[in-house]
């Protein structure tokens, strides 16, 4: 996937992205960090083809993304989103079902063992009938993302996915996302977490104020007078025994 | 589906068995069992006429009209998202209630006026309410569906003012050409609500993620929208307006079969159909040998619901699940 000169900004608002070009290298994970208001967002949004770039394209498999049906769409590229909202109840097993929906026209049914290896492959299994009101923040969040490997995508989005996870299975989600990247899989998440986005990329895009400040391997943008610029704010790399460099943010 | 559905499923059948009977045997005059099977012996009786041009094609009409309301209720409140989303309370039923009268005074010699001319009415309803911000603000929805109401409402009495009463919304003389055509359009309403069920079931996601898993979510809104349009007016044609009808059924429905609208469609066409005969075979009992509508019926036992819905609840945003 790549950007090429992408524009978009909001009608009577500042924010927005300013002719942005840049790789998004397949089979890897990339990490879009900035500080917020730099259109971090925005840009997944537009990976995702909720909006379209005022100016420049997105290319995905060497076409533009509007090349795609609604439906081509579906089957590449796949959105877990920071806000999940259900109007009424659904079962785990009928939210991951959903995920199948672009490979079954409107008045087939997904039948069950489609659904099975991706609750298998979340957790899930157990969980299959129960109701997504009945879980936990981090239980919807599995099967959200069940419901996202469910349409086989070769891109698959995430907002901030580890919000609602506490340290383990956020550790978890991070190494299925790099087993899913080994297979192939082009992983573009937003982190708020410097550190966290340093650790499990393999490419990290840096935005401020809607432009794209750097790209690069984590060890070429662990630099501090790059990140003091972006973040605004003094930072210092330290070497934690057991983990390696920690980016930490200093008193002003 | 609930584990319990099946039981509420032959408990209704049941219900809807016994009410059909005693609403053949109850009335000014009453005929036992035996009288009425005499009756369909032999066709020159009193009986008979008292049977099959009186009680029969009455029954018919509340059934189907209870069922497609109730249907329509439930495609509204997954379109609308709204848990006490429905034709009368939007507006719609009261549009095609107007238009119908219109209809009736501009081309009174037009084939299947009230039809067209309802539909028309339910057409510019539903444009007027998909227009403006309603369809993103549940409680915004409902106030304009309120005002939307009281003005058709409005405007129904301006026209009908000096004219001897036009529509009243009862099954009082329902002919068998009106039931036979009652019959048809609700027939085919509702096959085509179970067919299209499963989009229902769609809508509980948001937009954006039904158009990330590429679902055209314009498609399955506007069908169920039209479809359940189509059943009320199909009512409010030969009937009238009756409120309340596609609010209580499908809320007691999800209550006792679950939320899924392959189970809440089917269940509350059964337990629309039995709440409609069962009020006005009530209302015509009671009072008898005058007798109450089934709109006021359904006004008296609706309305209160409504507020017990509301006070209790969870309120417009969402349908309450526990």
């Amino acid at each position: 996937m790549e950007c090429r000169h992408v524009s978009y900004h909001y009608p009577r608002q500042k924010s927005g992205l300013t002719a942005l070009s840049g790789e998004l290298p397949t089979g890897k994970i990339t990490t879009i960090i900035g500080p917020n208001g730099a259109g971090k967002s925005t840009l997944l949004q537009l990976l995702a083809r909720q909006l379209l770039p005022q100016s420049g394209e997105i290319r995905l498999a060497d076409q533009p993304l509007t090349h795609w049906t609604t439906k081509q769409l579906a089957q590449r590229v796949a959105m877990v989103t920071q806000h999940h909202q259900l109007y009424d109840e659904l079962m785990v097993q009928e939210v991951v079902a959903m995920g199948r929906l672009p490979y079954h026209n409107l008045w087939q049914t997904v039948p069950f063992h489609e659904v099975q290896p991706y609750l298998a492959q979340t957790g899930l299994l157990a969980l299959a009938d129960q109701f997504m009101q009945d879980l936990s923040g981090g239980q919807q969040q599995r099967a959200w993302l069940a419901a996202a490997l469910a349409q086989e995508p070769a891109v698959l989005l995430l907002d901030e996915p580890t919000t609602y996870l506490d340290v383990h299975y956020q550790q978890t989600l991070m190494t299925q996302l790099q087993s899913l990247a080994a297979k192939g899989m082009t992983v573009v998440q937003v982190l708020h977490d410097i550190n966290q986005a340093f650790q499990v990329s393999d490419w990290l895009w840096l935005l401020n104020d809607g432009r794209l400040a750097a790209s690069g391997t984590p060890a070429q943008l662990r630099d501090p007078q790059l990140l003091e610029r972006v973040f605004n704010t003094t930072v210092e790399v330290v070497t934690v025994p057991r983990f390696g460099p920690y980016i930490v943010q200093l008193p002003n | 589906m609930k584990q319990h559905a099946g039981w509420w499923y032959t408990g209704i059948l049941g219900l809807l068995l016994v009410t059909i009977v005693l609403a053949m045997m109850v009335g000014t005059t009453w005929l036992g069992i035996a009288q009425i099977f005499r009756a369909v012996t032999r066709p020159a009786s009193s009986d008979f006429t008292t049977v099959f041009t009186l009680r029969v094609p009455r029954i018919l009409s509340s059934l189907i009209c209870g069922g497609s309301l109730a249907v329509a209720g439930a495609l509204f409140q997954a379109v609308f998202r709204n848990p006490i989303a429905d034709p009368s309370i939007l507006g719609v039923s009261a549009a095609a209630n107007f238009f119908k009268l219109g209809g009736a005074l501009l081309l009174p010699a037009m084939w299947g006026r009230n039809w067209f001319f309802a539909l028309g009415g339910g057409l510019v309803a539903l444009a007027i309410l998909t227009s403006g911000r309603a369809l993103a603000d549940p409680y915004r929805l409902i106030i304009v569906g309120v005002a939307l109401d009281a003005t058709f409402v409005g405007l129904q009495q301006l026209l009908s003012s000096g004219a001897t009463q036009i529509s009243s919304s009862t099954f009082n003389g329902m002919t068998w050409s009106e039931t036979t055509v009652l019959l048809i359009l609700g027939v085919i309403g509702l096959i085509g609500a179970l067919l299209i069920a499963p989009w229902a079931n769609y809508l509980k996601l948001t937009d954006m993620a039904l158009s990330h898993v590429g679902v055209p979510v314009s498609v399955i809104r506007w069908s169920l929208l039209l479809l359940g349009m189509y059943l009320a007016v199909s009512v409010t044609a030969v009937v009238g307006a009756i409120p309340f009808v596609g609010i209580v059924v499908p809320n007691i429905a999800r209550r006792l079969v679950g939320h899924d609208y392959q189970t809440v469609l089917p269940f509350s066409m059964l337990a629309g159909a039995w709440l409609m005969l069962a009020a006005d075979t009530l209302g015509r009992t009671v009072i008898s040998p005058s007798e109450i509508s089934a709109a006021t019926m359904m006004a008296i036992i609706g309305g209160p619901f409504v507020i017990l819905l509301l006070q209790r609840g969870r309120g417009f945003y969402g349908m309450s699940t526990r």
